[in-house]
């Protein structure tokens, strides 16, 4: 029923996008360009329309525009969001100039909230907007790197410098002990699932390779503003998801005009930022014979890591086409992007295809369809860089283990593998493994209004979004890994995720006196979410390798088969929801919100949450007694409380599982009928203010959310048929703290302006009044750490705290001592950023512009598993070592042991310059309009002493589902790069 | 136009309505069953053995080296797993057992635990699906054998009835309580278990026969488990094992090559096996690859972890014509032809060579690969890839595509610990029956071991370490020689009382440490659970 119905509702709206193209009969052609009436500086996209018909045009980037019309016109209407309208008289004229003075520079504008826009002089919540200008320049591959530093309060990391790799991102700290501290995403008002459907693998003697990341299937060029929504005021209306902040992105649309074509390209190349310091050559002979170690000169010189690291290539391309009249608009987008990753073979191919419109119809124009079709297909190539590997099993690891004495290749060009030995060429394992996932996502949105009356509106939104994922692995039997070794390994999975909206809003707005206006939300929505897959694998075929053997998975050995299916309890969650605010003379502003959500996930004793928030705001600068003042051109006072909550446990654990083993049932769990959700309540204070019509800007919010109700999965009551069961803790996470935004034009001239933006937050977290053993996270891999873990959660200490040994450096002998002899491990660090900034500045002069990105954390540690664990002072010998431990006052003692301590604890420190972009408006090149040429450098330089590949680094170390946090274990290094392209439209 | 906008109205009503519909919420499992759903289908098809399989597999975590096996052996005077460099410190996990060092957060303590509990908690919910007679004996007693291992190791056993609400504390049985009650249900349950291997059925589900070994081993150990510091042995307790143990000799024998009984299919030829955890090679079943790979140099046949070994103290105790110290086993695969002619089983000690080639093998760092007798809790020199005696248990299974999983089943049982049970109680103030004495039940094994004929037999020399002498045979010795790593070292030296003393590696150590601590996790959330004293 919902597919059939969103198809003809979709052929509906193609059909209507189609009529549009055709134009109507002109004869007269009017030019001009609209300009800011404050600088003169060109208004690129400001809307120029006949008036009383459906004849319109854009302005380019410079501000131009060219426009053709019956010759009977007399007057244009010049507006642009952020300005006023301006009717102009053409009676008579070929071409006007026109300049536009703001209504308020930052103020005036529109942004996303939920279930609906508003005006930003109208906000009660704190919202942070970022326009499409103002996101990250160069290679983007996700939406989320668009905004990494632009937001107070916001951090994102990059966990790994594979195409394509998820970030972490915290809005306001962490809350929660749990995994699902990410916010919500919401795509053009749909609230996405947040999950990905590429297939888990964990191949034969590798590890668990990372997830991808959920959004990659977007194409950041679509993308026309991301809304970050932070307190409850804003948030609260998404309930039991809204807890970790919401994030709202909003896609390109047509606007009025004639069909215009926007074209896109540009083509880089990244390199590893920065290769790990170990030994060369030369320096491994000295060591050896420093330490009289007789064997372990093999008599050649290679550097592993450059044999495996490589320029990766990058190619990007995006068309799209839009336009439309008063009756409609529609916009078309290709996308395509090619982006090769610096190890080799790594690759992460995506295809995107997007449509959208809005139409009205009826004379009165009352009825309106919307539609919005994201469709992508990525082609994702994986390298053996897992989470856990030990010794083996990682690519990267390989490389640094590498004796840089010894040939990577023999005599006669073959890769050196020595069968039976527990070194693995890391030539063999890249050339040995393959592994691809396709990955389709089709994200599809209807949507219905009509006009019930002048003051009453509904819509009806359905959207349907599938993700299926197929991913194929194999390892060749010639790669040195015990299990893998002389048998092979193949792998054949798919997956796929299905997640269904059904809204249903009224919205009411109705001035109720002159002076009091009254605006309401009602609303409905119903989602479900469903994830299933299956998977086999095999091993020992005797097919030797020419075809791969994920394509003859039946030539394999029957003993060695191995295969599974899953399908998750789908979970549905139905929820009311309601806004109602009143804004008094432009003074005060009053908004409140409800939302009631049932989930299927909660137990039977609580299916209902219920999530109310209220704001108050003050527009002081509208207040009688600031009249004449000229220092503030705004100024307001927002306060907000409410509570939102966060129900990111497994669906399927309010109630018994009976699962299905290799012939055999068991209860799987321990049911909780009383699990529910994580609630957090949030109070936050907030002052916007601008300054001298704008020159300078900003805002300054304190919050303090506190998370009670925490869930966890938490040890089970033996005996039970589980050792864990998913709970709600007594405890609090408490995360406060203080965010500062500044924003100043520093010179606004004619031909010269230049502009900064700087944020700052301020964060802290503890988790308190929980009684419970502290529990353990933060695993660190690797030889002789089994089952060692770094981190802890307790009642005082913020989450993730840092636990461990405290080293208090060498022995005469050689041996680590640590403070009471090791006996005592100590809370000693913490991976949570203190402080996040990130500044931003553009400089235009003439048809030049510069553009740059910093973003930096402070205050936190991260825990180095590769040093500690991959290149000890044991591998002298037989595998490579850390430069980092030659040199010393004492000589290391090459037995050592491998522990974990303070020793591998850095500070985690950094400001790097994200990244740097210059570019030239050509103008017009023949037909060619604005066209714009451009040089993106990425990740120029960085300022930290980390002494890992890069300080902006998660690898996913959890313990039994409980995420750490801030640990470095042999990622896929981060890379640098630029990028060079031109855009331009027809 | 009016019509279309009415029509238009009408169909977004429709459309409205239609969605509106609100839902129950009911949650759909889709590859699991809901309690009820598998009461009716279990019952229905009255199929509860799949059931009981999983119960089964609960046990395979004895087969690992870091669970129950780790605890009970590691913590002995004849196992340890010394941190090499880089190698094994895994944050002191493996010293602390050694050293009787260890606190109530060891990953080790509360891990298994978990999975024993896990064990009686399935066993239980069996009996909720209407088992047959002999299922619900089935389950009672892979539920004895998992409470038992608890009692042993903690001391203290969570016990809830079948139905019980899971997020309630259930009650805990404790010391000889537990005691009691599990040789209850062996009592009240033996008569309705399948036959054992001596009447044609398999070692590998529980068993008559079973039955009566772990109601010998609760009779031997009752007193223990009363007082563990100063354990007394009743007479009655010690005549009922005796008992037993005369009605098992009627059906079993000593097998002629004691390394049949862990060759990869000592399923069928292991003739001494009356309790075991099956594995299908291949195909199902446990880690019980672990039992080399622990142990094996990353050079060797079978690359392995370079971790455990044993103490040269304990080598000692063997004569060189045992054959519990090593044969050179014929690889049941056929793939290892062992030119050296080296032992393939039991201690490895001195230079290694490549069982296909018979090369002379080295470590990493090229040195020969040669095992020495000493070894510490930490290594420290160039040698310490190779310090260390290992121990080859089970027969490694070389058979391709048996690297995963090997098929040898993992022995719990076994008839010669009849004999040597059955010897210790008559030591122990039983009264031996049918003719037999301590000394001829001993020498009827050592005469199948290749071992010669002790002259007298008692219960423990003065020092545990030292090796026996002059024809006296004592029975902690004698069983140290028999089941080596097999997992009873720790509740043999407790029994005997010198689980405490001081060995090569360790000291003299405190009495509390004669039972685990309850995990923090579980002490949290069970008030009816206590700390056992000291932790």
């Amino acid at each position: 029923m919902n597919v059939k119905m969103l198809a003809r509702l979709t052929l509906v709206g193609l059909f209507a996008c189609v009529l549009s193209l055709f134009s109507q009969a002109q004869n007269k052609t009017v030019s001009g360009k609209v300009t800011d009436a404050k600088d003169g500086s060109p208004l690129a996209g400001a809307s120029v329309v006949v008036k009383g018909s459906k004849t319109g045009s854009q302005t380019g980037a410079d501000g131009t525009f060219k426009i053709s019309i019956p010759a009977s016109a007399t007057t244009l209407v010049v507006s642009s969001v952020g300005f006023g309208s301006q009717n102009v008289e053409i009676q008579g004229k070929t071409s006007v100039d026109v300049s536009l003075a703001a209504t308020s520079d930052n103020i005036g504008e529109v942004v996303v909230i939920g279930y609906g826009t508003a005006r930003k002089k109208d906000l009660t919540g704190a919202i942070t907007s970022v326009k499409a200008k103002d996101f990250n320049q160069g290679p983007i591959t996700t939406p989320d790197q668009l905004i990494q530093g632009k937001v107070a309060g916001l951090q994102v990391i990059n966990n790994s410098g594979q195409p394509g790799s998820p970030t972490t991102i915290r809005i306001r700290g962490n809350s929660s002990v749990r995994s699902g501290n990410s916010p919500l995403f919401v795509i053009d008002g749909i609230p996405l699932d947040g999950r990905n459907a590429r297939p888990g693998l964990n191949a034969s003697g590798l590890g668990q390779t990372p997830d991808a990341n959920p959004l990659y299937f977007y194409n950041p060029n679509d993308i026309a503003s991301m809304d970050v929504l932070k307190d409850a005021s804003a948030t609260a209306i998404y309930g039991s998801r809204g807890a970790n902040g919401v994030i709202m992105i909003t896609t390109k649309k047509g606007s009025v005009g004639a069909p215009k074509i926007d074209f896109s390209t540009n083509i880089g190349q990244n390199t590893v930022r920065k290769k790990y310091k170990v030994l060369n050559a030369s320096e491994y002979k000295a060591a050896l014979s420093s330490y009289a170690l007789t064997a372990g000169n093999d008599g050649s010189d290679v550097d592993a890591q450059d044999a495996i690291f490589r320029k990766g290539y990058i190619q990007t391309y995006n068309l799209g086409i839009g336009g439309g009249n008063e009756n409609g608009k529609y916009r078309f987008s290709l996308g395509y992007s090619d982006q090769n990753g610096v190890i080799l073979k790594s690759n992460l191919k995506k295809y995107n295809i997007g449509m959208n419109g809005q139409y009205k119809f009826l004379e009165s124009k009352k009825l309106s369809l919307d539609f919005n079709l994201l469709a992508a297909h990525n082609t994702d190539i994986g390298v053996p860089v897992t989470n856990d590997a030990g010794f083996q099993g990682n690519l990267v690891g390989m490389a640094l283990q590498w004796n840089p004495t010894r040939a990577l290749y023999k005599s006669n060009g073959d890769i050196n593998i020595v069968p039976g030995e527990s070194v693995v060429n890391p030539l063999a394992m890249s050339a040995g493994y393959d592994d691809v996932a396709d990955i389709t996502n089709i994200f599809a949105t209807v949507g219905l209004g009509y006009k019930l009356t002048n003051n009453l509106d509904y819509k009806f939104n359905i959207s349907l979004n599938t993700q299926t994922g197929v991913r194929k692995a194999t390892e060749a039997p010639y790669i040195t890994i015990p299990g893998v070794e002389g048998r092979g390994f193949g792998f054949y999975a798919n997956s796929e995720l299905n997640s269904q909206v059904l809204q249903h809003t009224l919205n009411y707005n109705k001035q109720l006196t002159s002076a009091l206006n009254m605006t309401a939300m009602l609303g409905y929505e119903y989602q479900k979410f469903s994830y299933k897959g299956s998977g086999m694998s095999a091993q020992d075929f005797t097919n030797q390798g020419d075809v791969s053997f994920t394509s003859i998975m039946q030539n394999s050995s029957a003993a060695s088969r191995s295969i599974y299916s899953w399908n998750d309890p789908s979970s549905e969650l139905q929820s009311y929801f309601g806004r109602i605010g009143f804004n008094y003379e432009d003074k005060y502003l009053l908004t409140a919100t409800f939302r009631a959500d049932g989930s299927s996930k909660f137990g039977a004793n609580n299916k209902y949450g219920y999530f109310p928030s209220a704001a108050f705001a003050w527009n002081i600068h509208n207040e009688g007694f600031m009249k004449g003042n000229n220092t503030f051109s705004s100024l307001k006072l927002r306060a907000s409380y409410g509570v939102t909550g966060n129900s990111s446990f497994p669906a399927g654990s309010a109630q018994s599982q009976y699962t299905f083993g290799q012939q055999s049932i068991a209860l799987a769990n321990v049911a909780n009928p009383d699990l529910k959700w994580e609630s957090t309540k949030q109070f936050d204070l907030g002052l916007d203010f601008e300054l001298a019509g704008g020159v300078l800007y900003g805002s300054v919010d304190y919050f303090n959310r506190n998370t009670t109700n925490i869930l966890f999965n938490f040890d089970a009551i033996q005996p039970a048929p589980a050792t864990k069961y998913w709970v709600n803790l007594p405890g609090n996470v408490k995360n406060n703290g203080l965010e500062v935004s500044l924003g100043a034009a520093i010179i606004k001239k004619k031909d010269l302006q230049w502009n900064a933006q700087f944020n700052i937050a301020f964060l802290k977290n503890v988790l308190e009044n929980y009684n419970g053993p502290a529990v353990l996270t933060g695993a660190i891999s690797g030889q002789g750490l089994s089952g060692a873990s770094v981190q802890r959660l307790t009642s005082g200490q913020p989450l993730n705290a840092f636990y461990m040994k405290e080293f208090m450096g060498l022995d005469q002998s050689g041996n680590s001592t640590f403070r009471d002899n090791g006996n005592t491990l100590y809370y000693i660090g913490d991976p949570n950023p203190r402080q996040l900034f990130g500044l931003s500045t553009d400089l235009t002069y003439k048809k030049w512009s510069f553009v740059a990105n910093f973003n930096g954390a402070a205050g936190h540690n991260i825990y180095n598993n590769t040093l500690n664990a991959l290149i000890p002072i044991g591998n002298l010998g037989s595998r490579n070592i850390a430069s980092s431990l030659i040199g010393g006052v004492v000589k290391e003692s090459l037995a050592n042991p491998i522990t974990t301590s303070t020793r591998y604890l850095e500070k985690g420190d950094y400001l790097k310059l994200a990244n740097l972009s210059a570019s030239y408006n050509v103008g017009t090149l023949g037909a060619l309009k604005n066209v714009r040429v451009f040089f993106t450098a990425t990740n120029l330089f960085i300022i930290t002493k980390y002494s890992g590949f890069d300080p902006e680094v998660n690898t996913d170390k959890n313990i039994g589902g409980v995420p750490s946090l801030g640990i470095e274990y042999i990622p896929y290094p981060a890379v640098k790069g630029f990028n060079i392209g031109f855009n331009f439209n027809l | 136009m009016k019509h279309i906008q009415k029509s238009a109205i009408a169909l977004m009503l429709t459309v409205g309505v239609g969605f509106v519909s609100c839902t129950k919420l009911e949650e759909k499992l889709n590859s699991s069953l809901t309690a009820d759903q598998a009461q009716s289908i279990l019952l229905k098809s009255t199929d509860v053995s799949v059931l009981l399989q999983a119960c089964y597999d609960g046990l395979q975590g004895f087969q690992s080296q870091d669970v129950a096996t780790s605890l009970q052996e590691n913590s002995s005077d004849e196992s340890l797993v010394p941190t090499r460099g880089g190698d094994w410190d895994d944050n002191g996990v493996w010293r602390v057992i050694h050293a009787h060092t260890w606190n109530a957060d060891h990953a080790q303590v509360g891990g298994v635990f978990n999975n024993l509990l896990g064990v009686v908690f399935n066993t239980t919910n069996v009996l909720n699906f209407s088992p047959s007679a002999s299922q619900a004996a089935e389950a009672r007693f892979i539920r004895a054998f998992a409470m038992y291992t608890v009692l042993d190791l903690y001391g203290q056993v969570p016990f809830r009835e079948a139905g019980e609400n899971l997020l309630n504390a259930p009650k805990v049985l404790k010391g000889a309580e537990a005691a009691t009650f599990i040789i209850s249900e062996l009592n009240a349950i033996k008569a309705a278990l399948p036959n054992g291997p001596s009447a044609g059925g398999p070692a590998y589900k529980a068993n008559k026969d079973a039955a009566d070994v772990l109601l010998m081993k609760m009779y031997l150990n009752k007193g223990a488990y009363g007082n563990r510091a100063a354990p007394t042995f009743d007479a009655a307790d010690m005549n009922a094992a005796i008992t037993i143990a005369r009605s098992l000799s009627t059906k079993y024998t000593i097998s002629a090559n004691v390394w049949d009984n862990y060759a990869p299919s000592n399923d069928v030829i292991g003739k001494e096996n009356i309790f075991t955890n099956q594995n299908i090679g291949g195909s199902r079943g446990g880690n019980v690859r672990a039992a080399w790979y622990k142990t094996n140099h990353y050079n060797m046949n079978k690359s392995g972890w370079n971790g455990f070994t044993t103490l040269a103290a304990v080598y000692d105790k063997f004569e060189a014509t045992d054959t519990r110290l090593g044969v050179n086993y014929p690889d049941p695969a056929g793939v290892l032809p062992n030119p050296a002619k080296v032992n393939t089983t039991g201690f490895l000690i001195g230079q290694q060579y490549d069982l296909k080639t018979g090369a002379a093998l080295k470590d990493r760092k090229g040195a020969p690969l040669a095992f020495t007798r000493a070894v510490a809790l930490q290594e420290s020199g160039n040698n310490l890839e190779v310090t260390g005696i290992r121990y080859w248990r089970y027969v490694v299974d070389n058979k391709d595509g048996n690297d995963g999983q090997p098929d040898n089943d993992y022995v719990f049982f076994r008839y010669a610990d009849v004999v040597l049970m059955e010897a210790e109680a008559i030591l122990r103030g039983g009264t031996a029956q049918g003719g037999n004495t301590a000394l001829s039940l001993v020498n009827s094994l050592r005469a199948k071991r290749g071992a010669t004929a002790a002259t007298s037999v008692t219960l423990k020399n003065a020092d545990q370490n030292s090796p026996d002498a002059g024809g006296v045979i004592t029975i902690l010795n004698e069983r140290q020689r028999e089941f080596h790593w097999d997992g009873w070292r720790r509740q043999d030296q407790i029994r005997f009382g010198t689980f405490l003393a001081a060995n090569a590696l360790k000291p003299v150590t405190d009495a509390k440490y004669l039972l685990y601590p309850i995990p923090n996790g579980a002490l949290a959330v069970n008030p009816n659970l206590t700390q056992n004293p000291g932790y």
